[in-house]
């Protein structure tokens, strides 16, 4: 699996150098303009719509915008995965003297007890008992194997109350276990088989708490937090830029307002698929490579529950702020407009925030994850703590689906009404009375 | 030249903003095969009447026909527009910004980049074609317009103001493409307020004010009619005075030492020559056709 996922970025990163080598060696002066090439590869959106959104993507693609924020998501889920990782190998180190031989079976036997105490064993081989006597007194080991028939520490062990004592204990279980084992008769292979015996699983009837689905999750929501905000202000940001400058109506004179719409919304869409796939897919590979455990049990499903509700949030919001968009012609309008519009973006992730712990979840998120402004939020986190079934996620996306339709339709009467009017800001009553 | 055979149609175009009426029962005609001017005052209607023929505005009455059937988006897609304010993407490459706008007229890809190629050849921009719009002059910038506009070969061309804030060696460009494209057999209508440029430009004129047509046709039989006109010239004069108390006569314009005369139907030029004489040696005294910037004024008046 890890090796597949190597070989796709190694192919990407190759389809990329050999692109950009065959596109500088076109002669210069041949043709002044070059044809422009999809910026989607092999894929060509069909129709007006479809030419607007691969402009869309091809001019995002292109902008230092973003480069940056490609960067520092990578930044954020490689210290995400990366950090804990690190914290995880810094496990106490116990140093063990060994006097006398060692067998492979004995080696294996306190190394896998240690690692159930979450500790790591040093073997640090001594010349004889006298000398191992002595590094024990001195402070050089912690304990000391003798020939694998006792175990010396400087101080008696009653209970496991420190880690010398934890690590003595469960040492000298192991190092007994394998000498019984072998007293019985059991070969090395047969020892090995019985000592590292898997325990049957402890099954309980109140869920599971999911501690790394639910940091999954919180990386999820920061994730969908960034990306929903960083694209709306696009859509929002960019409809006013066209009509502030114009173009809409260079652009209307051929294209239809819902075309021109829907190509943009469309567009800034698929950048933001890119990315989060982009992000996704270096995520998973990143945790493989280095043995995170941020993406084992269900923290897959958390992954693909996020990307389902980052599309569904985008869909959603990209019309509103669409529409908002068409009605500004500078910054500062843009800007009083979107403030209410992000107010139930901000509420939902702040409250699925607050509720990411492993405390139960508030009544206030079970509701708003069936309220499309606020689901992409509340959804991904119930999922996470394993507090909704398949079904109830299917009514929330359905609900949010057929929440866009109206949306989308309502949306795209204030764009068509508003884009053209110029000269100061108008006002949704106004727009929706317009005859 | 072509045979003249599209033509479009404005009939009875009303739109009122609020109380403010833009567009009176407005109609006019524009023929191909020449080029139309569309003149009138700041605030006449003529942006507005361009920006019906694209449906980007709501009308409260009348239609827009072109070759005698409706205008609908398969009929816009072969009109070319240059509005007022130039509409272009101002982060966006020169080059692949005209081949945006010709694929949205239905341009295949190749054919787009060629189109591109040789407008911004023809109009002097080969060396900025894949530089950004924003970095390029006023003037180059609305010469990238005229070549989006014209990217798809246009049956109909609708330029609002398309030669303002041009210089000479521009306006001279942009005429010669107008006129190119009219004897091509494309219709070409297009408003300004440069009057001498229009009449050097334009076979035809629509005159509009207050929403209304108040003169049309071709430009020589404006000129030819109306009140007969005389320019007369006298030795030592320059403001024209001895004309000013002339019965029934009106001075149009002094320039120069030149004066510019309308007179009556009925009018005695004897009687303007015996007043010139008794001012100073006659040096000209010539029968001339209106100008159109007589024909406006008198139309707008």
């Amino acid at each position: 699996m890890k090796e597949f996922l190597y070989a796709i970025v190694a192919a990407a990163v190759l389809l990329l150098v050999l692109r950009r080598r065959r596109s500088g060696r076109q002669p210069p002066g041949r043709m002044l303009v070059r044809r422009l090439a999809s910026p989607l590869g092999g894929l060509h959106l069909a129709g007006d719509t479809g030419l607007v959104a691969l402009r869309e993507v091809r001019e995002r693609l292109r902008g230092r915008m973003f480069k940056v924020i490609t960067l520092i998501l990578l930044g954020v889920v490689a210290a995400a995965i990366i950090i804990p990782t690190l914290h995880s190998s810094k496990r106490p180190v116990v140093k063990i003297g060994v006097a006398g031989v060692l067998t492979a079976t004995q080696d294996r036997a306190v190394t896998a007890a240690l690692a159930q105490n979450d500790l790591r064993g040093q073997f640090i081989l001594q010349p004889d008992l006298a000398s191992a006597r002595t590094a024990l007194r001195m402070g050089q080991v912690t304990m000391v194997i003798d020939h694998g028939r006792a175990l010396m520490v400087e101080t008696p062990v009653s209970s496991p109350s420190t880690t010398t004592a934890s690590a003595a204990i469960a040492i000298a279980a192991a190092l007994g276990s394998e000498s019984a084992f072998r007293a019985a008769g059991l070969t090395a292979t047969q020892a090995s088989t019985v000592a590292h015996a898997e325990p049957l699983p402890i099954l309980s009837q109140a869920p599971r708490q999911k501690g790394a689905s639910r940091g999954t999750a919180v990386i999820g929501l920061i994730f969908i937090f960034i990306l929903l905000t960083q694209y709306l202000t696009w859509t929002l940001v960019g409809v006013m830029e066209e009509k502030a400058s114009r173009v809409v109506e260079v652009l209307l004179a051929t294209v239809r307002p819902v075309q021109l719409l829907a190509g943009k919304v469309l567009g800034i869409g698929l950048v933001a698929l890119l990315q989060a796939g982009l992000v996704v897919a270096f995520a998973l590979i990143l945790a493989d490579a280095v043995g995170s455990d941020i993406l084992h049990g269900t923290a897959p499903i958390v992954v693909v529950a996020s990307l389902v509700w980052l599309v569904l949030a985008y869909a959603f919001y990209s019309w509103v702020f669409a529409a908002a968009g068409s009605m500004a012609e500078r910054q500062d309008q843009a800007q009083s407009l979107s403030l209410p519009l992000s107010v139930p973006i901000i509420v939902g992730y702040v409250l699925a925030l607050v509720n990411a712990g492993p405390g139960a979840t508030s009544l206030l998120v079970k509701i708003f994850a069936y309220l499309p402004p606020t689901a992409p939020f509340a959804m991904p986190l119930l999922v996470a703590k394993g507090e909704v079934a398949w079904w109830g996620f299917c009514i929330a996306a359905l609900v949010s689906v057929v929440s866009t339709a109206v949306v989308a339709r309502f949306a795209g009467t204030v764009y068509q009404r508003a884009v053209l009017q110029t000269g100061r800001r108008l006002r949704v009553r106004e727009v929706l009375s317009r005859q | 030249m072509a045979d003249v055979t599209r033509i479009l149609e404005l009939t009875g175009l009303t739109r009122r903003f609020g109380g403010v009426t833009a567009l009176d029962d407005l109609s006019f005609t524009v023929a191909s095969g020449r080029v139309t001017g569309f003149l009138g005052p700041n605030g006449a209607g003529k942006t507005t009447a361009m920006r019906a023929i694209f449906g980007l505005t709501e009308l409260d009455h009348g239609h827009v026909r072109w070759n005698g059937g409706a205008v609908g988006p398969r009929q816009r897609r072969r009109f070319g527009y240059m509005p007022e304010e130039r509409g272009l993407y101002p982060g966006m490459i020169v080059g692949e910004q005209l081949q945006y706008l010709g694929r949205l007229h239905g341009m295949a890809p190749g054919d787009a980049a060629d189109a591109a190629s040789r407008w911004l050849e023809r109009l002097d921009l080969a060396d900025r074609a894949s530089s950004k719009v924003s970095s390029l002059s006023h003037g180059n910038q609305q010469r990238v317009q005229l070549a989006a506009a014209l990217m798809h070969e246009p049956e109909l061309l609708v330029l609002d103001e398309p030669m303002a804030g041009l210089d000479p060696t521009g306006i001279e460009a942009f005429g010669a493409v107008l006129s190119e494209q009219a004897h091509a057999g494309r219709c070409v209508l297009f408003s300004s307020h440069q009057l001498d440029l229009v009449e050097e430009l334009c076979e035809a004129v629509v005159i509009i004010d207050h929403g209304r047509v108040v003169a049309s046709g071709g430009v020589e039989e404006l000129e030819v009619g109306g009140s007969p006109r005389l320019s007369v010239r006298v030795e030592g004069d320059r403001d024209g005075r001895w004309a000013r108390d002339l019965p029934g006569i009106q001075v149009s314009e002094v320039k120069g030492g030149q004066v510019r005369l309308v007179l009556p139907p009925d009018a005695d030029s004897d009687a303007v020559l015996d007043a010139a004489r008794r001012a100073g040696r006659v040096l000209e005294f010539t029968f001339e056709r209106r100008r159109l910037s007589e024909v406006f004024r008198e139309a707008v008046r």
